[in-house]
């Protein structure tokens, strides 16, 4: 996922520093000077490899105004993996200057199922009483904590069982990744994942003992926490015996893709098995507009743009293309919760293109970006339903 | 003034958040794509993102009155320190000024501030069946405004020409802050012989004379239909001469691109689904206007050039076409594939040599390659005489680098003995001035005094174009 910074010099020295990068980059748009291009973070960690720069705060600060969206990376005429510098950087400061905050939310909490599940009830418990209401309406509490929306009653490890028979024969044993986000802020798409993969023929494997994926943690520069995360996930599947594993986040799809540990795993992107399991089914279409919004760890990480689409078009009469549709909604993990001014900017141009498709759906492929297309749906008073695919194929198979 | 003093005066001309203090943001606008930016720090004392030409006149009194250096600063993409802040002072980041004020369709302009990106402004004036015709190689992130100050061209100059064709009139700040329209206030005719023509003057001045701060283009009809004939050569002396047999036949074409063998080479290692024919020299011929002129300049081409060529092919597919643009522009970025874990620098990568002696420019590139035991590229826009060079070498080597520098400045000096110049489009800036006696002469001095005619303080964008010392 992410690697050391020193061991990326050469990609770094490669950096011509053109700003060609600067062409496509969503949080330098919206902050409009070269402290927030990527080639000047790429410039950045040049100076802090080289240790002519030390780590503060400042160099911090600079080094997180970026959303891992890689669209600077795919663009790099020079082929300078820009998101992987700027991770390896973030997590050299993280050695340098440890933050007590992202250790305890990334590293002591997030790590802990039951302690994310606790912290996670505590935040409902507040919301139910008002409390986060009070808060934020006192100033008290930062606006980003309205990213997550009221959080549902329980997470979907409740009632998600470890193994889900198949409807008849069985075609394949499939391993499911249930994801953080997925799990407390969306479990209905959890319920989707697995009622349509058990439908399509597919015995279901959700290990009851699965962690975070690694990704943020990554992204935080806490990498021995990402790959010790990878290496209990995949021992997980590896103990229960599946032939692949799928996930409906596209964010931990693209952790496990890239993680080293998991190797010999086969890891299926879910639109593609799905399109896969349902040839020859007929179903049932509805007449809503849908559009699609591509996630930037499903699009740009990992080249899929085609399955999602092919997939709503087998659920919708009318599917439309929004403008833009893979430039980033601005969400970015904890992007959002660092700066959530740039990142509000950000999501407002990708609130703007949904509108200009007239759709009543905007279907996505990560829950993260569900979470925040819907605040901007919310925020600026769209009765636009937000959905993942999945969720529109369960409907699609009732 | 110290930089936080500096900060503090200039906060009283424009809203704080557009001045940049903190020694980190600073840092940040001390580099462009030059060579000379990797080895050397210019950080400027103060960086401010102007919005208004009055906030831009206030910074150029200020600055005038005490005597600080002014570095105007598109999106910091040149190849030449042009932007940079060599002397300290104010850099001016003009690039998130970029409104298209006005499409006027029916007299053929539009008006722009200086840091519209050059790609969306062509995207935006395709609205109206338009477009400006520059096309530099930089056109997703270079500004109109940098543009115009280093008077660039790129793919499309053989038949388009530079931006000074297409530039009626511009607004400029003076150093002592005074605001002057070149071209005529109200006029919007697009041809105008009153007076010396100050709007030239300013086209390709490298902001050592104003602040650009509006542009007043003339645009062009999009052109309807677009080719691609590719031809193969075993000789690199065909490829030239194949060149000047389509000019004799007496067509233009939009762009003629040339890779030498290094370059074929390096776009094979580095994206090999691309696959180019090994050869001496590829020669890549675009033709556009109406579909049928297009199909028969095309075709006229294909049969001309096949009699030097080993083969040619000629396509207007847009998916085959895009294939072939992207061989070539891949050229760039492939080159430091032919030596791992090297760079590719931009030093003496952009003379221009009369077309008669293109062939004489591309051996003795690779000759002095080879003497000073550099890698190089060749490829470029040869239909004007236009090569560009891309040194590969190894940035951590301090030797190799001083070897670079001494191939670099033998390109430049090649480049006049040839004929040519040190520059055909990335400009002078601070590393190529040093040759401005040898390249105008005489010319160099008169430069020199209308310099300080304008800009008796010299504190605008100083150390650039001019020869240096006695500014």
């Amino acid at each position: 996922m992410a690697e050391d910074l020193y061991s990326l010099k050469e990609h770094y020295l490669r950096c011509v520093r053109c700003g060609q990068c600067r062409s496509v980059c969503p949080v330098f748009e919206e902050i409009g000077n070269e402290t927030a291009s990527p080639r000047g973070k790429v410039f950045l960690a040049h100076m802090l490899a080289s240790g002519e720069l030390k780590a503060d705060a400042e160099v911090a600060q600079k080094l997180s105004l970026c959303l891992l969206c890689q669209a600077c990376t795919k663009e790099c005429p020079s082929a300078v993996p820009v998101h992987k510098i700027i991770m390896a950087a973030r997590s050299q400061l993280a050695r340098e200057m440890p933050s007590p905050l992202q250790k305890l939310v990334f590293k002591d909490i997030w790590t802990r199922p039951s302690l994310l599940n606790f912290s996670s009830g505590l935040l409902r418990g507040c919301q139910g009483l008002g409390l986060t209401s009070l808060g934020r309406s006192l100033g008290l509490l930062p606006p980003a904590l309205d990213l997550t929306g009221r959080l549902p009653s329980q997470p979907a490890r409740n009632f998600i069982k470890e193994i889900t028979k198949a409807e008849g024969a069985p075609k394949m044993r499939i391993g499911y990744f249930l994801g953080c986000t997925t799990n407390i802020l969306f479990p209905n798409v959890a319920k989707s994942t697995v009622s349509v993969l058990s439908r399509l023929g597919c015995e279901v494997v959700t290990p009851r003992d699965l962690k975070c994926c690694g990704l943020p943690q990554a992204e935080n520069g806490l990498i021995d926490t990402a790959e010790a995360l990878g290496s209990f996930n995949a021992a997980a599947f590896r103990r229960l015996g599946i032939d692949a594993v799928v996930t409906d986040c596209a964010s931990c799809f693209a952790a496990l893709r890239e993680s080293n540990t998991f190797k010999g795993i086969e890891i299926l992107d879910l639109s593609q098995l799905l399109n896969d399991l349902l040839t020859g089914h007929k179903l049932k279409k509805t007449s809503r507009i849908i559009t699609y919004h591509d996630p930037c760890h499903l699009a740009k990480a990992q080249g899929i743009t085609d399955a999602p689409r092919e997939l709503l078009e087998r659920t919708c009469a009318g599917f439309r293309e929004m403008p833009g549709a893979d430039n980033c909604c601005g969400g970015g993990g904890s992007f959002s919760f660092y700066n959530y001014d740039t990142s509000m900017g950000i999501l407002d141009k990708k609130i703007s293109s949904i509108k200009e498709t007239g759709a009543a759906v905007v279907a996505t492929c990560c829950p993260s970006c569900i979470m925040q297309i819907r605040h901007g749906l919310l925020k600026s008073g769209q009765n636009i339903i937000v959905a993942h695919p999945v969720e529109l194929l369960a409907q699609s198979l009732q | 003034m110290d930089s936080q003093r500096l900060a503090d005066e200039l906060k009283k001309i424009l809203p704080a958040e557009r001045v940049l203090a903190g020694s980190l943001d600073r840092k940040m606008y001390s580099y462009d794509s030059s060579f000379h930016a990797r080895f050397n720090s210019f950080i400027p004392d103060a960086v401010v993102l102007p919005r208004s030409t009055a906030e831009v006149s206030g910074i150029m009194r200020f600055a005038s009155s005490h005597n600080v250096p002014v570095v105007p600063r598109g999106a910091g993409s040149g190849e030449t320190c042009g932007c940079l802040a060599t002397s300290g002072g104010i850099v001016l980041d003009l690039s998130g000024w970029d409104t298209i004020d006005e499409v006027d369709v029916s007299n053929m302009q539009a008006f722009v501030r200086p840091g519209v990106v050059h790609y969306r402004l062509n995207e935006h004036l395709a609205d109206f069946g338009l477009f400006f015709p520059p096309d530099p190689g930089s056109t997703r992130m270079c500004t109109i405004g940098g543009m115009v100050a280093n008077n660039s061209s790129g793919l499309r100059a053989v038949k388009y020409g530079a931006t000074e064709q297409y530039i009626l009139g511009l607004e400029v700040v003076m150093p002592d802050g005074s605001v002057i329209i070149t071209g005529g206030v109200n006029c919007r005719a697009l041809k105008n012989v009153s007076g010396l023509n100050l709007t030239k003057l300013f086209v390709g001045s490298e902001g050592i004379l104003g602040v650009i701060t509006r542009i007043r283009l003339r645009v062009w009809p999009r052109p309807k239909a677009r080719g691609i004939a590719m031809a193969v050569f075993d000789s690199l002396d065909e490829a030239p001469a194949a060149v000047l047999d389509v000019y004799q036949s007496g067509i233009l074409p939009s762009g003629i691109e040339i890779l030498d063998s290094s370059a074929i080479q390096a776009v094979n290692i580095y994206k090999p689904e691309i696959n180019l024919p090994a050869a001496e020299a590829i020669l890549i011929f675009e033709v556009d206007g109406n579909p049928a002129g297009v199909e028969w300049e095309g075709l006229k081409i294909a049969e001309i050039v096949k009699k030097r060529a080993r083969s040619v092919e000629w396509t207007t597919d847009k998916d085959r076409m895009a294939d072939l643009w992207r061989g070539r522009g891949v050229v760039a970025m492939a080159a430091a594939r032919l030596r791992p874990e090297c760079s590719r620098i931009f030093a003496g990568e952009d003379i221009s040599v009369p077309l008669s002696r293109v062939t004489e420019a591309l051996r003795r590139i690779k000759d002095l390659g080879r003497e000073f035991g550099i890698t190089v590229v060749n490829y470029g826009h040869i239909g004007d005489g236009n090569v560009h060079t891309a040194p590969v070498i190894n940035l951590e080597n301090s030797e190799e680098v001083e070897r670079a520098k001494g191939l670099a400045d033998a390109i430049h000096r090649l480049a006049i003995e040839l004929g040519g110049s040190t520059t055909g489009e990335h400009g002078v800036g601070a590393v190529r001035n040093q040759y401005a006696l040898a390249e105008h002469g005489e010319a160099a001095n008169v430069m020199k005094r209308i310099k300080e005619a304008l800009d008796p303080g010299n504190i605008m964008n100083p150390g650039k174009l001019l020869p240096p010392g006695g500014e």
